[in-house]
């Protein structure tokens, strides 16, 4: 009898509990689910993908870029900046600023806030995310922004920014969010890294923080004084750290979690049946490769010479593997759909750079036996492993532990490179483990990714001065993608660029410094209540002010 | 009195022994750690390499670590902030690590001592069931389930508790330690609201210790009940009661205790398991993240507080052996 007044109680506990949870959930709200936790809401030191994502929802940018499907461009509209004017030669641009922009605290924004954000970025004590990117503004040996040669401020809402005369000018030269003067100026510069405004933030966004709480989740609420609010807007965004993959399918399913990103795409073919779900994805932004070291790396990190790989620094080599590997059943059995070859590190997202002739190395296994036999390798001692002299062509491949897209292209790898008698040993390490070995060139190949930057950047990633370009991991060296990537610093004719960009894809896609293999989409899950979201270039997560439920 | 006084200054020195020693092993921890996420490869700033970000900010962040001294001055530096009690600023976090695992330890805290307490009345009463039934149905079922129970591994058995009571009932949350719209909630709401998001997790960290437990109790119970001086006390006419409370149970807790604060010492060290299939913000996940992330400092704080916490822990369950049995606490304490 005792203990089925206990279990009677028990269950009238449970259902009490439940029924709170409903009572409490009724305003208008979206979780949306991120595997790890900000570090901070400081627009300055947003380094993360995920406090990138939140900072842009709480602080304005002068203008708003938006990603143009058809023309495979950005394009600017007004944010801060209501209008703005450049002169004839694109080195200045006058910028009117709205007048009825506040931050949290009540205070306007002003064009003091626009010149102050440029400081502070391009102070190298500050140490923040954008430090070093304002090469096209009048700046000194440090990296500061000379603020008297590049602003002039006509008033509290209108100014001009100049810059220097001989570089190429975008848009993205002003895509900075603003932060307010009144509130980082009290501050010593060396202290904005660990002061309180890093997690309470005064901001200007359509959205402002309402609470964190630490590896929980971070709740924005509606801005109502920003010029963006609508009474339509959803009132509550609750970014929501789910730390465990599985707990996210999970909690998609349930409906606890309402969007997240990454989702894997077997997982993906399961949530799209689900009838409250919607699956879609991004397309275009990151590609998996095989890095091949092509110079010697010891020697460089000793002596910094510059002296061909004794396995890929040959371009018929590193043409070989990339013809001998099936990149076709990776996609088709792996990314089922969610995912397409790839030739070059430029996508077809973008529209009128992508060069679709290029055909890439489909997978033909006895044209990389005869390449590798006019590369000199052969098996002379019918060991099934290719000889040249006394050096055996066996290597490791390094991979990043706890990814298994790359674990099964690895097997693949492994097989398909055996089959033209090349030895791969997989060796899988910590990301942080196999970072250090990339950088310091230490490794022979390896598998990684890249996130394709807005705009595009080639000079960072395939220019052959190593000292200028640490991310060109593979130590790719040719005069003539230098060439081109140096022709294209220069102002040119919309045509004359299109044709560069054709030319480098060609070139790369020749000499193939790394085997490129894939694009692999960033598969987005999310509730079907949430209407009017956008999903491009720019990600999924963004313009929350439009979204609807 | 003198051999009052005499005894008194032994048990002192003893104690005062065990806690030289135990700031000997927190000195020797710490300094280990430092030698070996120093020595093991990974950078801190790697981070901060990245196209989107110029290469001269990770080498300027690097500097402002101090990570381009020697390792023999960066040990000096760390030996004296920590000697002032300054334990450094978190590279992820950017804020005093200290007042980063203050954010994290109430829910690890929360977690072990909800957990060992549910671990040894689950075991206590299972054991005695098992014992009052003894070989049959009841007894043969616990024995079993037991067994079950402790080799299922902690997220085997979170992934079922979530699977039943959260996606098929539906009636308990799937993870986080409490919910987003708790503050709207009243008093008895935020109590029942933390308690529904505790629960699946302590009995996934329970549930397997709970059965350890109902093994040591069963046959430490079994084994002293079959002892000459519990018939003598039986013949004696002494009831059944008083004999267990005051002359069985005692002499039986012995493993217990010695098994107990182990457990718990590796509970308040983090329940990461847990942690993770629940997304709680505990020790666990903050110790493997700043691992990960190369945050040094955190690293240290992390397993500093760990260290005192099995130090403590175990000391406090010898503590209790002393009360429990004073002929043992020179073989305890010493």
């Amino acid at each position: 009898m005792r203990w089925k007044i206990y279990f009677l109680l028990s269950l009238i506990f449970i259902l009490f509990v439940s029924c709170e949870k409903e009572d409490a959930s009724l305003t208008s709200r979206v979780v949306i689910a991120i595997q790890s936790e900000p570090e901070t809401l400081n627009p300055v030191y947003a380094f993360g993908i995920n406090e990138g994502i939140i900072t842009e929802h709480l602080f304005l940018y002068l203008l708003d870029l938006k990603w143009n499907e058809k023309t495979g461009d950005v394009e600017a509209y007004p944010m801060l900046a209501e209008k703005w004017q450049w002169n004839s030669d694109s080195t200045s641009i006058e910028i009117f600023l709205r007048k009825d922009s506040k931050w949290s605290d009540g205070k306007t924004i002003s064009a003091y806030d626009v010149v102050y954000s440029f400081d502070i970025y391009s102070d190298p004590q500050v140490q923040s995310r954008f430090f070093g990117m304002f090469k096209n503004f009048f700046h000194f040996d440090d990296g500061r922004v000379d603020l008297e040669k590049t602003f002039a401020v006509i008033d509290s809402f209108h100014l001009i920014i100049n810059f220097l005369p001989e570089k190429v000018i975008s848009l993205f030269d002003l895509a900075f969010p603003i932060i307010p003067k009144h509130i980082y100026e009290k501050l010593n510069r060396n202290e904005i890294q660990t002061s309180e405004i890093n997690f309470s933030p005064v901001s200007s966004g359509p959205y402002k923080l309402k609470m964190w709480e630490r590896n929980q989740y971070v709740i924005l609420e509606a801005n109502k004084n920003c010029f963006l609010y609508n009474k339509d807007m959803i009132s509550q965004i609750i970014f929501k750290i789910v730390s465990d993959y599985s707990s996210i399918i999970t909690q998609l399913k349930k409906g606890e979690v309402d969007l997240s990103e990454d989702i894997k795409p077997s997982d993906a073919k399961q949530l799209s049946t689900n009838p409250d779900l919607s699956v879609t994805s991004v397309k275009g932004r990151q590609f998996e490769y095989v890095g091949w070291n092509n110079i010697d790396g010891k020697l460089f990190s000793e002596k910094n010479n510059i002296v061909p790989h004794k396995f890929f620094g040959d371009k018929k080599v590193r043409q070989a593997l990339s013809y001998a590997i099936n990149r076709k059943e990776i996609v088709d059995e792996y990314l089922l759909g969610y995912g397409s070859l790839c030739n070059s590190p430029i996508s077809e997202i973008f529209v009128n750079e992508f060069d679709s002739t290029l055909k890439g190395f489909e997978y033909n296994p006895d044209k990389a036996k005869t390449l590798l036999k006019e590369a000199g390798w052969t098996d002379k001692n019918q060991n099934g492993v290719l000889e040249k002299g006394s050096l055996e062509f066996s290597f490791t491949l390094n991979i990043p532990s706890g990814n298994p897209l790359r674990d099964y292209a690895a097997t693949v790898i492994k097989n398909n490179l055996k089959q033209v008698g090349v030895d791969v040993i997989i060796e899988k390490l910590e990301f942080g483990v196999l970072m250090d070995g990339v950088l310091n060139r230490k490794l022979d190949a390896w598998i990684l990714a890249w996130f394709i930057p807005l705009p595009l950047d080639l000079k960072t990633y395939w220019y052959s001065d190593l000292t200028q370009t640490q991310l060109n991991f593979a130590g790719y060296q040719s005069n003539e993608a230098d060439r081109i990537i140096l022709e294209l610093e220069k102002k040119l004719i919309k045509e004359k660029y299109i044709n560069l960009m054709k030319k480098f894809q060609q070139t790369i896609s020749e000499e193939q410094p790394v085997t490129f293999l894939y694009w692999f989409d960033n598969i987005v899950c999310h509730n079907k209540r949430i209407k009017n979201i956008t999903i491009n270039p720019f990600g999924p997560i963004q313009r929350i002010w439009e979204w609807r439920l | 009195m003198e051999i009052i006084n005499s005894m008194m200054n032994k048990k002192l020195k003893l104690i005062l022994k065990r806690l030289l020693s135990s700031i000997l092993i927190l000195f020797l921890v710490i300094t280990m750690v430092f030698i070996l996420v120093r020595i093991s490869p990974g950078d801190p700033a790697q981070k901060y390499i990245s196209p989107k970000l110029s290469p001269e900010l990770a080498q300027q962040v690097r500097n402002s670590f101090n990570l381009d001294e020697p390792i023999t001055v960066q040990y000096i530096n760390f030996l004296k902030n920590i000697a002032s009690g300054d334990f450094g600023i978190s590279y992820e976090y950017r804020m005093p690590v200290i007042k980063v695992v203050l954010e994290f330890l109430p829910v690890t805290l929360l977690l072990a001592f909800l957990s060992i307490m549910l671990q040894i009345i689950l075991g206590y009463y299972s054991a005695i069931l098992a014992i009052k039934r003894k070989n049959n149905f009841t007894d043969r079922i616990l024995r079993k389930s037991s067994i079950v129970l402790y080799v299922t591994p902690g997220f085997v058995l979170g992934v079922i508790l979530i699977y039943i009571f959260s996606v098929q009932l539906d009636l308990l949350p799937s993870g986080s330690f409490k919910s987003y719209f708790f503050d709207e909630l009243s008093l008895f709401g935020k109590l029942i609201d933390i308690f529904s998001h505790l629960l699946l997790p302590v009995l996934t960290l329970s549930l397997p210790g709970a059965a350890l437990f109902f093994n040591y109790f069963r046959d430490g119970i079994e084994e002293v009940l079959q002892k000459d001086f519990v018939l003598y006390l039986k013949a004696s006419g002494v009831s059944e009661k008083i004999i267990f409370r005051k002359h069985v149970l005692p002499n039986s807790l012995k493993p217990v205790l010695s098994i107990a604060g182990i457990e718990l010492g590796f509970l308040l060290s983090g329940t990461l398991v847990a942690e993770v299939i629940f997304s709680l913000p505990g020790m666990g996940r903050l110790m493997v993240t700043s691992i990960l992330s190369r945050d040094f400092p955190l690293v240290i704080a992390c397993a500093f507080v760990t260290a005192v916490f099995i130090i403590f822990s175990n000391f406090i369950f010898d503590l209790i052996k002393v009360k429990v049995d004073k002929r043992i606490w020179k073989e305890i304490l010493s």
